[in-house]
């Protein structure tokens, strides 16, 4: 940011195309939405103003906070699962490997494929009476850790995130790699000549540099965690019972089957300032981890 | 120039190109009109994969459009889950097509009140004596008709294979529950899972299984008096239904993977003959008699009675479907053609080939050659009386918290008692 | 430096280090096969599944099909409509992407590279986007483009599309760029160069593994989208693939061959893009590689 021009009119132009197709399909349907959320409408008759009446019924429905939990165990998985496996298979792809680009594209695949195919793949891998798993742990006479692992509310949740974590891994996995590129050469030819190892090349050189980096992928994890929805939609319809209903799915419901556009509105504005909060917590902790550094 | 610069200013200007050619149109979604001397009617409907119903339906709008040039049917077929998505959100804009496909009960009454949708009355009797009273009622609200119903579809039918049935020593199903309970065990210890179920949609507990497992104990007013504040859910014959669920699930009567299966994956092990029976709808039977080897093989029975239940042991839950309403902006000429469409959309060619193709049907026509032995038995089913089904009678809130609270029910983590009060708790709040 | 007796102890050294690079070499690919066996296997269980039909896929859906159900891609192009939507898709995914990333390089350049009074309100606001659940803006976005006319066009889905993946695009593209060393920019300065130019062919450039990893992210959220698809086209002429691909599975019913078929013929242009674009993320460690 060292560049100050004095003439404001080329920032002017070079942000106002982004900022005004941002701010007219994105943010104003956004804030138009929390406008909802202070209705109580069914799309079909006529909105009823019922101010924050939305908003105490959430505090005090059940499912609300259960859908809450069970999200912040996606938020924990991604954050913890996702971007630490990611950055090790980034960094074993980071080099001249016969065979990196197969398997830097098998890699990425998980992102390809539609959810429709993982939620059926894991689905059946998962499935207590015919599954994958199920089958392995038999054959190898571990018969009693064999379960319902998505039938049980114990395990659901975590059969769940075992595949969410795994569909998402690609995608850090390739915006690791194209930071990793952004590192300069100079700097592992120094250490080089200090005679750095390779592992301490990453952890002196490669980690630090990819701080930033890091902290846009955890960032992008609890956004993208906190508004999950597809999979587990497929996967377990919220199921059983409310056992791995997560936020942006009772937020679908409330107002796609309940046509409860208000209170499905305020669900989202619950949805969002979750994330800003936890956004900028990680935020927060990640940076000064790097100060103490 | 530096990376591929020319190539990228070229595929920007090619793509604006493509934009402009395309951007131009802008005809609003309801649009319809009048063509020079064509009227153009536009048609949602949920007919998208190759069904023999949704053929028959579909044939059933060229054929009109063949009889009347001057009209146009422009129909867009949305699968299942996303047109009610579509639907809800047009409906909020008030940008509803001329004609529509509609549900009854919790479906159809929102449209109505918000005055989406137009009454049909003035046509009725097209249908006369044709389709009875009881089969227009679904879609019925407070004495005025806003569609036809083409189907009459049965929630729960017990299916079973004779076969795997004659090995434990039965030829049919037992008429009461206790017998039907030693059924259960008697094909466990065969070996066989006794009824495939297939419940991670949790719909299907609560439209298969309590719809007419709740009507046995409590007769057919219940729900309605519930909804009236004259009776409770806490009722005691309804909480003895929900534990013949629980019972159910206890007993192990279901495959174990039941809450993670859906309703066309456990269809698959009745066909495949590692389970013998399958409480399902009738929408089933289509599939069924298409993939089984020996139709003569296949069985279908209803839910046994229940001790001390005030309803009909012989009755089934059922109700209507495929009914098409109007939009209430439509008039004149448009009206007129949308109302010629109704009374020739539903006329007894489409009656018979939806019965050919294994559909119950909600009119009065006489059973063809071709229709299936099976179809038959169910047309006999029905016949006995058929009561309502939850999901059309209840709010949605309350079909919501029914199917999941079932579905809690079936693994143990919810009682009965605990169900029902959660139940009652909804409907006090919203009294 | 060449000292003769020590030649043998060198090569003993040699060897060994040939030898633990070796150790090192197999124990990688053998993470690496473990990974892309796991992941390669679901889309091969796709494409396998996709020549049965249902019976066959009930009744194993692990093995080989019994009977190679070639129809099915026939069957799944004619259902899924893919001879109209294939096309809409890409017109709208390409259409979206490029504006995308075109307007959201430029923004994130001032916003990485300039200091000025509103710069971190301005990138705050942008990231803002990335916490909007989408499913509640359909319906206002839905009154929205009915008032300005959009609905029913390939430009109302493309607005939106590119306003939902701003967020994304600059987020990335905006830490990128501020990683930069901070006097990249002083010798053009001093050539007398326009801001402008210099974004063109100094920052540009210098971004572009991160330019090619937001050209595929963007393209796959856009040949995926699905609710503002759903809501915001009638026109069959102009609806997109993922609406076909729902066409599959009734409400009873689903075929589950053709499905798979429409669905692995639906990712051979995210693919090709892919492998296109693949070569700019690691453009430094592939052998042979031609630098920008």
């Amino acid at each position: 940011m060292d560049t100050v021009s004095k003439n404001k009119w080329p920032i002017i132009i070079g942000v106002a195309p982004a900022l005004l197709i941002y701010l007219v399909f994105a943010i104003v349907p956004i804030l138009i939405s929390f406008y909802y959320s202070t209705m109580e409408w069914n799309g079909f008759t006529d909105m009823e103003f019922i101010g924050l009446a939305n908003f105490r019924e959430a505090l005090g429905d059940p499912i609300f906070w259960q859908s809450l939990k069970n999200n912040l165990f996606v938020v924990a998985a991604s954050v913890f699962g996702q971007v630490p496996v990611a950055l090790f298979f980034a960094l074993l792809l980071n080099r001249k490997l016969k065979g990196g680009k197969i398997f830097r594209t098998i890699g990425f695949m998980p992102v390809v494929i539609s959810t429709v195919i993982i939620s059926l793949v894991w689905g059946m891998m998962f499935n207590s009476r015919n599954g994958l798993f199920n089958q392995l742990l038999t054959s190898i006479g571990l018969e009693s850790w064999a379960q319902n692992w998505l039938g049980d509310p114990k395990w659901a949740m975590i059969s769940v995130c075992i595949t969410i974590i795994w569909q998402f891994v690609g995608l850090y996995l390739i915006i690791f790699l194209a930071a990793l590129q952004n590192i300069p050469e100079e700097l592992y030819e120094a250490a080089e000549i200090d005679g750095a190892s390779g592992l301490k090349k990453t952890l002196n050189i490669t980690l630090p540099m990819m701080k930033e980096t890091i902290i846009v992928a955890v960032i992008l994890c609890i956004s993208g965690s906190l508004r999950t929805f597809d999979l587990i939609y497929v996967m377990t319809a919220g199921g059983p019972g409310h056992s791995t209903e997560v936020l942006a799915m009772y937020m679908f419901d409330q107002t796609f089957s309940s046509t409860r556009f208000g209170y499905g509105s305020t669900l989202s504005i619950f949805i969002f300032f979750f994330s800003l909060g936890l956004v900028y917590l990680a935020t927060l902790i990640l940076r000064r981890k790097s100060v103490a550094d | 120039m530096n990376w591929k610069s020319r190539g990228m200013v070229a595929t920007a200007a090619s793509a604006m190109l493509i934009l402009g050619a395309c951007g131009g149109d802008t005809e609003s979604s309801g649009g319809s009109g009048s063509n020079g001397d064509q009227v153009e009617l536009t048609f949602w409907n949920i007919w998208t994969e190759s069904s023999p119903q949704n053929e028959a339906s579909k044939a059933a709008v060229e054929r009109f459009m063949e009889e009347n040039p001057d009209i146009n049917i422009v129909q867009e077929n949305i699968a299942h889950d996303q047109f009610k998505v579509k639907v809800k959100t047009q409906a909020a804009g008030r940008q509803l097509p001329d004609l529509v496909q509609v549900w009854p009960g919790a479906e159809l009454t929102p449209l109505v009140e918000g005055e989406l949708i137009q009454p049909i009355d003035d046509i009725l009797d097209t249908w006369d004596g044709m389709i009875s009273e009881s089969m227009f009622a679904d879609y019925n609200v407070d004495g005025t008709q806003y569609a036809v119903p083409a189907n009459v579809t049965p929630t729960s039918l017990v299916y079973y294979n004779k076969d795997m049935l004659a090995e434990a020593g039965y030829d049919q199903i037992p008429d009461t529950y206790d017998e039907f309970k030693q059924l259960i065990e008697d094909l466990k210890a065969q070996g066989d899972i006794p009824i495939t179920l297939g419940n991670k949609g949790q719909w299907l507990l609560q439209s298969s299984y309590i719809s007419t497992i709740g009507d046995r104990m409590t007769g057919s007013d219940f729900l309605n008096d519930v909804l009236a504040g004259d009776a409770k859910f806490t009722d005691d014959r309804f909480v003895k239904a929900v534990e013949v669920i629980q019972e159910m699930a206890e007993m192990e009567a279901f495959n174990n993977d039941f809450n993670t299966l859906d309703n066309i994956q456990h269809r698959e092990l009745f066909l495949s003959k590692e389970a013998a029976m399958m409480i399902d709808g009738a929408w089933s039977l289509g599939p069924i008699v298409e993939s089984i080897e020996d139709e003569g093989n296949l069985g279908i029975g209803v839910f046994p009675a229940l001790e001390g239940g005030d309803g009909n042991p012989e009755a089934v839950s059922a109700v209507t479907g495929t009914g098409i309403a109007i939009n209430s902006e439509l008039e004149g000429e448009e009206l007129e053609a949308a109302q010629k469409f109704l009374e020739s959309f539903y006329s007894e060619e489409y009656y018979t080939e939806l019965l050919e193709s294994d559909i119950l049907v909600a009119a009065d026509v006489e059973m063809p050659e071709g229709a299936s032995d099976s179809l038959k038995r169910v047309a006999e089913i029905v016949n006995t009386e058929t009561t309502p089904v939850y999901d059309a009678a209840v709010p949605v809130d309350l079909t919501d918290a029914i199917n999941s609270g079932l579905q809690e029910v079936s693994i143990g983590t919810l009682t009965p008692e605990q169900f029902a009060k959660n139940l009652q708790d909804i409907v006090d709040s919203g009294l | 430096m060449v000292q003769t007796t020590m030649s043998d102890r060198a090569t003993a050294y040699e060897k060994q280090a040939k030898k633990r690079k070796f150790t090192k070499k197999t124990l990688i690919y053998l993470f690496l096969t473990l990974f892309a066996l796991v992941n390669a296997y679901p889309i091969f269980w796709m494409f396998l599944n996709s020549f049965k039909d249902n019976a066959d896929f009930a009744a194993n859906p692990f093995g080989l099909p019994v009977e190679w159900m070639f129809e099915n891609y026939a069957t799944a192009w004619e259902t899924a409509r893919l001879d109209v939507y294939f096309l809409n898709s890409i017109i709208v995914s390409v259409g979206a992407v490029v504006i995308t990333v075109g307007v959201g390089a430029l923004a994130s350049y001032f916003l990485a590279r300039f200091t000025f009074k509103m710069n971190k309100m301005m990138y705050g606001f942008f990231v803002f986007g990335l916490l909007i659940p989408i499913h509640a803006t359909l319906v206002p976005l839905f009154i929205l483009e009915r008032q300005l006319g959009l609905l029913n066009t390939h430009i109302g889905l493309i607005l939106p599309y590119i306003a939902f993946n701003l967020p994304l695009t600059i987020f990335i593209l905006t830490s990128f760029m501020r990683a930069f060393p901070k006097d990249i920019e002083e010798s053009a300065i001093m050539d007398g160069c326009g801001v402008f130019r210099i974004f063109w062919s100094i920052i540009l450039p210098m971004t572009k593994p991160a330019i090619a990893t937001v050209v595929i992210l963007n393209f796959i959220n856009n040949w995926n989208e699905f609710s503002f698809a759903l809501v915001l086209i009638n026109d069959e002429s102009l609806k997109t693939l993922p609406l076909g691909l729902t066409n599959f599975s009734g409400q009873f019913t689903t075929d589950y061959g053709a499905q798979m078929a429409g669905l692995t013929m639906a990712i051979v242009p995210i693919l090709i893009i892919y492998m296109f674009l693949e070569k700019h993320i690691v453009k430094g460690m592939t052998a042979g590689a031609v630098k920008g």
